[in-house]
């Protein structure tokens, strides 16, 4: 049973990640940086309980919070440009973060033992969770329980000006510059809100793992984030969600005895995905259509 | 008092002279119109005043402020809105949502708190957002997607929306374009409502139908110049005008 | 002093491999206005591939013969590339060609991996023993001739882009596609077009960083994809000069903040040096409107 909390467990933090690539690609944005936020997160998160004792909530607030300012703070430059170049330099930010933890170090003695952040060995011994008696299935509910709040501020969103506006900015700019939207603070304001989920899901990441190091958010991650949104569709939440259960659930873990080969078989997933159905499997007709299905 | 200035308004776009040393003004609550053959000019003219693009030389003056510097979204704020060409709705959001993120104007602002716009729901704007689809006879249809609306219903959200801003002064770019005679009635007729509720209307347009029954002033551009003002009857008897749009003389 | 100079130089000429994977991205952003994210993969895939012809006659085939299978290796899975992300997708989803790309970065990425088993291959050099001297300066001869093949192979684009039929044809669908098709351009096979030829420079390059730097690896991938990119941006997208330009100019920088800083922290300032110009210069060096030239 262990096992299926543990799986539930990677499907909660990744939902959290593809949510938070979810959010800036209504506004039309394509964002390579989610898991360098979702890193700068894992890392605060993991120092505050380590090595200053904190509890985990604050820890996790504290995450979303650094999460959201350093998404604010690149949003800005890289947020006046067209488009695609957005993709290069959240790209290029999401290395950029990587190799900073690649470098960083920052030990403490603690009882006797130095712990703490050690450039290429990473981040060990992240106990808060053992230390604190919380069980496997403790630990799923309390990531689900997040993903669950997070999942219904979004929802509240779509259903609000906020989310119309979002979606009206990734439609069409010049019409929305043009009925008083402004543009850069709506596109900021989705690349802070992105930051700050995917801080969180760093946070829980770190503490699930108990180990966290530079490769955990690498491209592959990056593009884990940014792919759950865009296979899954954009018409709702629910699609990225759907999503993440079908790569994670489905493919890694039902196809574990590829082995070595299971990362060869993401890559040409995505690829005839994108093929075969290129607006998302949830995508605005099938909603509809399961709206009808449903009865609603 | 003037609504709308251009003094000395250019455009160049590289060696093309798009809008030239235009000088137009536009009193409050006229409709105004603003024609010309294809390339003269007059949809420059509309993105001009909107900040689309900036000036080459001149000024634009909104009731006597300069606009240059003020950026678009910015100009809605001030009370100007637009229309376009082709249309431009958000295919991919209702006629509700359409509407709803239109509403930019100061008083909207000055009314609800931050955190109503922005997250509360629907129910605050009910009662405008109906007003606003009686105003496009679109009441029955809130719910369906703007991409699936047919072509004059498509037109008739898109002026609404441009009003949901409560703009003072309203630029409608060809709005007739594509409409049949009993369409252009329709037209007409919230044309003149909206100057009863106090809007100032630039119009511009290649149907004469339509730009004849309805303006008082006409301004006719060729090649960027204006080469004639005045009232309807007096553009249609210009002989510079019949030139321009019908090339030497005409027996 | 003299080392700042030396290390500027030779930074610069390796810079012209950079150069080249800039000029792949930025001629498939200005023809079919989307970013391949899998071209610095599928260039150190055609180099990888060179090696298969050293492969054949071991010990026995020369430098250039495995510089040539790279180059021809490129340019066919730039073709591959573009049947699978770009052919059949519709080109009013860009969020689904790049995805694609994406995803075939992670297949080549990996598929490099799985068969040379992670290990670094040698590469061969040509020239590597000669240097010349200037004055107090040396020329590393290998570096050298990166710098001039790649110089010919610009030389060689440009030519093709403005004295050919194919190369005009490119030129206006890079403006106006639909207008293109009207006249009897076939889109379809001028983009198919675009990316074996950017294919094609791109396996060179991969060839020429793998002899310079002595070996190839998979790890190779990332870094160039970033840095690839950056110089597309800063270079201005879409345009060929500007790619060139921001090449030499990151190659030559990046080498600098080699020497004082060491390699770890030399890429991270190349990335700032990224944000410095979304900062002050977003449209690139030579920022431009509509069109690739």
């Amino acid at each position: 049973m262990d096992f299926y909390y543990g799986l539930a467990q990677i499907i909660g933090v990744h939902t959290l990640l593809g949510l938070s690539a979810y959010i800036v690609l209504l506004t039309g944005q394509v964002s390579l940086a989610q898991a360098g936020f979702q890193a700068i997160g894992a890392y605060t998160a993991a120092m505050l309980t380590v090595l200053a004792g904190w509890a985990l909530v604050p820890a996790l607030a504290a995450s979303a919070l650094l999460g959201a300012l350093v998404a604010c703070a690149v949003g800005f430059p890289a947020l006046r440009v067209r488009g695609l170049i957005l993709v290069v330099a959240t790209l290029a930010f999401g290395e950029g973060v990587r190799l900073f933890f690649f470098n960083f170090d920052y030990q403490v003695a603690r009882g006797g033992v130095r712990v703490g952040p050690l450039g290429g060995e990473g981040f060990r011994q992240i106990r808060y969770f053992p230390e604190h008696g919380w069980t496997t299935l403790e630990v799923m509910l309390f990531i689900w329980a997040i993903v669950a709040a997070v999942m219904a501020a979004l929802w509240w969103f779509d259903r609000s000006r906020y989310g119309a506006v979002l979606r009206a900015v990734g439609e069409d700019e010049l019409a929305a510059q043009s009925v008083g939207i402004n543009l850069m603070a709506i596109k900021v304001s989705a690349m802070t809100v992105g930051g700050a989920i995917a801080g969180v899901a760093g946070g829980l990441f770190a503490h699930y793992t108990t180990h966290i190091e530079h490769t955990n958010f690498n491209i592959l991650v990056a593009t884990f984030a940014l792919a759950y949104p865009i296979v899954g569709g954009l018409a709702s939440v629910f699609g990225t969600l759907a999503a993440v259960v079908f790569v994670q659930g489905f493919l890694i873990e039902g196809l574990r005895f590829l082995g070595d080969w299971r990362n060869l078989l993401f890559g040409a997933l995505i690829v005839l995905s994108m093929n075969l159905r290129p607006h998302g499997l949830l995508d605005a007709q099938a909603l509809a259509r399961l709206k009808r299905l449903l009865g609603r | 008092m003037s609504m709308l200035e251009l003094k000395n308004a250019s455009r160049h776009f590289g060696g093309v002279r798009a809008v030239d040393a235009l000088d137009l003004a536009v009193d409050e609550g006229a409709i105004f119109g603003l024609i010309g053959p294809n390339g003269s000019g007059k949809s420059t003219t509309v993105n001009l005043v909107t900040g689309l693009f900036p000036l080459t030389t001149g000024q634009i003056l909104f009731r006597g402020a300069d606009l240059a510097g003020v950026p678009v979204h910015r100009r809605l704020g001030l009370g100007i809105a637009r229309t376009f060409q082709n249309i431009r709705l958000f295919g991919h959001l209702t006629v509700w949502q359409n509407l709803w993120v239109a509403q930019n104007s100061p008083e909207d602002h000055a009314r609800k708190g931050f955190f109503r716009r922005w997250l509360g729901g629907s129910s605050g704007v009910r009662a405008e957002i109906g007003e606003l689809l009686e105003f496009a006879g679109l009441a029955a249809r809130q719910d369906e997607l703007a991409g699936n609306l047919a072509f004059g219903e498509q037109r008739r959200l898109e002026l609404a929306r441009a009003v949901a801003a409560r703009p003072k002064l309203l630029l409608l770019d060809e709005p007739a374009a594509g409409m049949n005679t009993e369409e252009i009635g329709q037209l007409r007729e919230r044309i003149l409502e909206l100057r009863g509720r106090g809007v100032t209307i630039l119009l511009v347009e290649h149907v004469m139908e339509l730009v004849m029954g309805v303006t008082d002033r006409i301004a006719v551009l060729n090649f960027g110049q204006k080469i004639a003002e005045g009232t309807p009857a007096e553009i249609q008897a210009d002989p510079a005008v019949r030139k321009a749009y019908l090339g030497g003389d005409v027996k | 002093m003299l080392d700042l100079v030396q290390s500027i130089l030779d930074g610069v000429l390796f810079g012209a491999t950079y150069a080249l994977i800039g000029i792949g991205f930025t001629l498939v952003f200005g023809v079919m206005h989307k970013l391949n994210l899998a071209y610095a993969a599928a260039s150190v895939g055609g180099a990888y591939c060179g090696l298969l012809v050293a492969g054949l006659a071991p010990g026995v085939a020369p430098a250039w013969a495995v510089f040539f299978g790279a180059f021809l290796a490129g340019g066919a899975l730039g073709y591959v590339v573009y049947l699978t992300c770009f052919r059949f997708i519709p080109l009013a989803s860009p969020l689904a060609t790049l995805m694609a790309t994406v995803g075939m970065l992670l297949l080549i990425d990996e598929i490099i991996v799985h068969v040379t088993d992670g290990m670094p291959r040698n590469y061969p050099a040509m020239f590597d023993d000669v240097m010349l001297r200037a004055g107090e300066i040396t020329l590393r001869g290998d570096l050298l001739l990166v710098f001039v093949v790649s110089v010919v192979c610009m030389v060689g684009l440009l030519a093709l882009l403005f004295r050919t039929r194919l190369g005009l044809a490119t030129r206006a669908v890079s403006q106006q596609p639909v207008a293109a098709e009207l006249c009897g351009i076939r889109v379809t096979r001028v983009n198919a077009a675009t990316f074996v030829i950017t294919g094609l420079l791109g396996g060179i390059a991969g060839a020429l960083i793998g002899a310079s730097v002595g070996t190839l690896s998979p790890l190779l991938t990332t870094p160039l994809t970033v840095k690839g990119l950056i110089v597309t941006v800063i270079g201005g997208l879409g345009s060929i000069p500007g790619a060139i330009v921001a090449g030499l100019l990151v190659g030559g920088i990046e080498n600098l903040f080699q020497m004082y800083r060491g390699v770890t922290e030399r890429d991270l300032y190349v990335m700032l040096l990224l944000f410095v110009f979304l900062v002050f210069r977003p449209g690139g060096i030579f920022a431009h409107g509509a069109g690739r030239d």
